[in-house]
């Protein structure tokens, strides 16, 4: 993975003095609320229901078992011993007090972390495939563009005071584990018939209350000249992204209005004047970086692992963790692990500092002290040996981190809803630990196979109901949290927008109807067809009457 | 109001000429954007340096044609985050070359100012003097950049690699 050289180093350190200079301003009075706010949100500091948040950046999902170590020690030192992974394969910690943020920043820092830009008006920490550099259906390790664009994009001069937020996603695979087609700007790795590696480049998707899927701009764009495209795309949006309306100033709203091909023009005009500026950097800096993601020297290893076979032949869990928990890696004999932080009954991407202790050893000793995060909110050791996989698996059971559900129905993206969070109309949590205790049967899920349940607690969609084969999203009603269901999202490469089904339930209801939409598809799909070819063959009518009429 | 030099360069105060007022012959005036679009001649023809108060809302084209008769453009910000202002100072630079003094105007912060001098501003009119300091402190913090701006400073990307560039001292 990618270390810092001195430059970068200094790019932290000095970060850091400067927000305890910040916080010492606010403090003192020097730096009104309203000035102090934009600040603190691009060092990733929140005020949300109860206390400070700091969400701190996972670059592309990419750390170290030491940075993961690090993550435990603040966890337990600063806040309540346990942080919270993100969408954006990031940690929150919920409840740092503001004196001592840029104490935990420092520490950070002295791993190579940072919470730079993990919130405002800016260029958000880069996502990207969990399973990049390790996956057996990638084109090209995808990190080396993100690490680029995380470094093009912090404290830029331009795009630090943007109309809104904005993210980017990048994958290098076909399977589309990043949700790209959701994002501000979307990358996907691409070959042109030369053979030479380049970039499709989609804009304007996104979630909120509008939620569009982003369209392409430019088929193929040569590897070279990505940061000069971009900030072609990112001046247009700067100077024309509407200010007036927050809740219309993503580009989504722009590219809607003026039309792709239309923003497109105009980025391939701006693009035209700019791309010989060195805004692109030299082919030797990107040798450099993509020299940090050489995948780990693995030795070929034979697909038969007697021990994990027995431990499979008695144990249904273990069995069926092998199934759901693990993908093909490119070397034979290999996986990745993805460690569900889905416990039934427990908080969706939540991980004590014990839980953090113990990745990081299992990193150490079984996956090149690599650790993964997804946007899925779980964890993933990449390059495992399959001969490994039975004790890994004892370890992370015994701390309960052995649930074997990762792709089914209870490894649900949920937001933290109101028991955190300031915007939230309804609590997502407890909605999300009545559901997994609900569909507590391994075998019942097993049956009903890859199935991805999507929950937010409000409109803004963090826990991206829209592309949820099955999304809920929490509402007010005149004071009573209520629960609509929708139907037939997709967050891959077939990216769908879900629709709602109709009015909402109440917090018990809403898991009676989920499990009548299960009995629908059940009922109607076809020899080995998933949840969401189902839906997407037989429409959603029969769904809603399953729902409303027997109610 | 207080005024600083991000870039090093002289600067002094630009007296605004009223909306009824014509400009005395050979007179430094500033003169709304608007104005100088409708009858920009009449004041290019009587002043002697003229200065345009651009909003961030400009489009930076209505500048093509007459930001080589101006002297100073000073970008009026409405609000700190609007962040317009940092590429129509951008465009300024990079798209018609414009050697004149750039000046931010309005509710800009400390915290900003070496993203001010970055995207092209020489200067700032500082709403509150006792911020001065705040200013300074913030102009020289990073000594290194990530991006190509339009400043003259290359990347750390061509540094790392033995290409500095030759970036506007702040």
């Amino acid at each position: 993975m990618y270390a810092y050289d001195k430059f970068d180093r200094d790019m932290v350190d000095v970060r850091v003095s400067e927000f305890r200079d910040q916080v010492e301003r606010r403090v003192k009075g020097e730096l009104t609320e309203e000035e102090f706010r934009p600040i603190r949100l691009m060092n990733g500091l929140y005020l949300q229901l109860h206390a400070y948040m700091l969400r701190v950046a996972v670059p592309y999902g990419t750390m170290s078992a030491d940075q993961m170590r690090r993550l435990a020690h603040v966890a337990r030192k600063y806040d309540k011993g346990y942080g919270h992974f993100t969408t954006r394969q990031n940690i929150q910690f919920n409840w740092p007090k503001l004196s001592e943020t840029p104490d935990i920043l420092e520490e950070l820092a002295e791993v190579e972390m940072h919470a730079i830009q993990t919130s405002g008006n800016c260029i958000r920490n880069v996502t990207s495939d969990q399973f990049a550099g390790a996956t057996a259906d990638e084109i090209a390790d995808p990190r080396p563009y993100a690490e680029l664009l995380r470094q093009w994009s912090s404290f830029h001069p331009e795009f630090s005071f943007l109309p809104r937020k904005f993210k980017f996603a990048i994958t290098g695979a076909d399977q589309d584990r990043a949700a790209v087609k959701w994002h501000d700007i979307g990358l996907i790795v691409r070959k042109n018939d030369a053979g030479e590696v380049g970039f499709e480049v989609l804009a304007g998707g996104g979630m909120g209350r509008t939620p569009v899927i982003a369209k392409t701009i430019r088929e193929f764009l040569p590897e070279k000249d990505l940061l000069s495209y971009v900030e072609a795309m990112l001046r247009v949006y700067n100077e024309q992204g509407r200010r007036d309306n927050k809740y219309k100033a993503r580009i989504k709203i722009l590219i809607e209005a003026m039309g792709a091909d239309e923003f497109a023009r105009q980025t391939e005009a701006e693009w035209e004047r700019v791309k010989d500026a060195h805004i692109d950097v030299p082919a030797e800096e990107v040798a450099r970086i993509k020299a940090f993601f050489t995948p780990p020297p693995l030795e070929v290893l034979s697909i038969d692992a007697p021990a994990l076979e027995d431990l499979s032949k008695e144990n249904f869990v273990f069995a069926a963790w092998v199934k759901n928990n693990t993908n093909a890696h490119k070397v034979p004999g290999y996986v990745n692990v993805t460690i569900s932080l889905k416990p039934h009954g427990g908080i969706p991407g939540d991980a004590s500092s014990e839980q953090m202790d113990l990745v990081a050893a299992l990193a150490d000793e079984y996956s090149q002290s690599e650790i993964r995060v997804s946007h899925e909110q779980n964890l993933i050791l990449p390059h495992v040996a399959l001969r490994d996989l039975p004790a890994i698996w004892t370890d992370l059971d015994e701390a309960g981190l052995g649930t074997a559900n990762v792709g089914l129905l209870t490894d649900m993206i949920v937001c933290p809803g109101l028991d955190y969070c300031a915007l939230a109309n309804a609590r997502s949590i407890p909605i999300a630990q009545a559901i997994t205790k609900r569909f507590d049967d391994m075998k019942r899920l097993q049956d009903i196979g890859p199935l991805k349940v999507k929950m937010s607690g409000c409109i803004n969609s963090c826990g991206h109901h829209h592309a949820g084969h099955i999304g809920i999203l929490g509402v007010d009603r005149k004071g009573q949290e209520l629960y609509q269901i929708l139907l037939g999202g997709s967050g891959a490469e077939d990216a769908s927008k879900a629709g709602i089904l109709g009015p909402g339930f109440d917090e018990h209801g809403i898991v009676d109807a989920l499990e009548k939409v299960v009995a629908v598809y059940l009922g109607e799909r076809l020899d080995g067809e998933e949840f969401l070819a189902t839906y997407r063959r037989i429409g959603a009518q029969i769904f809603k009457e399953a729902i409303y009429d027997a109610a | 109001m207080t005024l600083l030099s991000l870039t090093g360069i002289d600067i002094r105060e630009w007296s605004q000429l009223a909306d009824d007022e014509n400009p005395q012959e050979g007179a430094s005036v500033l003169v709304p954007l608007a104005r100088l679009l409708e009858d920009g001649d009449a004041v290019f023809t009587a002043a002697g340096k003229v200065g345009a108060i651009v909003p961030t809302s400009a489009n930076y084209l209505d500048l093509e044609n007459i930001n080589d008769k101006l002297a100073f453009i000073a970008i009026d910000f409405p609000a700190f985050g609007d962040g317009r202002g940092f590429s129509l100072a951008v465009r300024l630079r990079k798209d018609f070359g414009f050697k004149g003094e750039v000046r931010a105007h309005g509710p800009v912060m400390p915290d900003q100012a070496l993203f001010l001098l970055r995207a092209g501003f020489d200067s700032v009119d500082i709403a509150d003097a006792t911020r001065i300091d705040a200013f300074k402190t913030s102009l020289t913090r990073f000594k290194d950049f990530y991006q190509t701006d339009y400043t003259g400073g290359r990347s750390l990307a061509y540094a790392r690699h033995g290409n500095i560039g030759t970036r506007i001292a702040s």
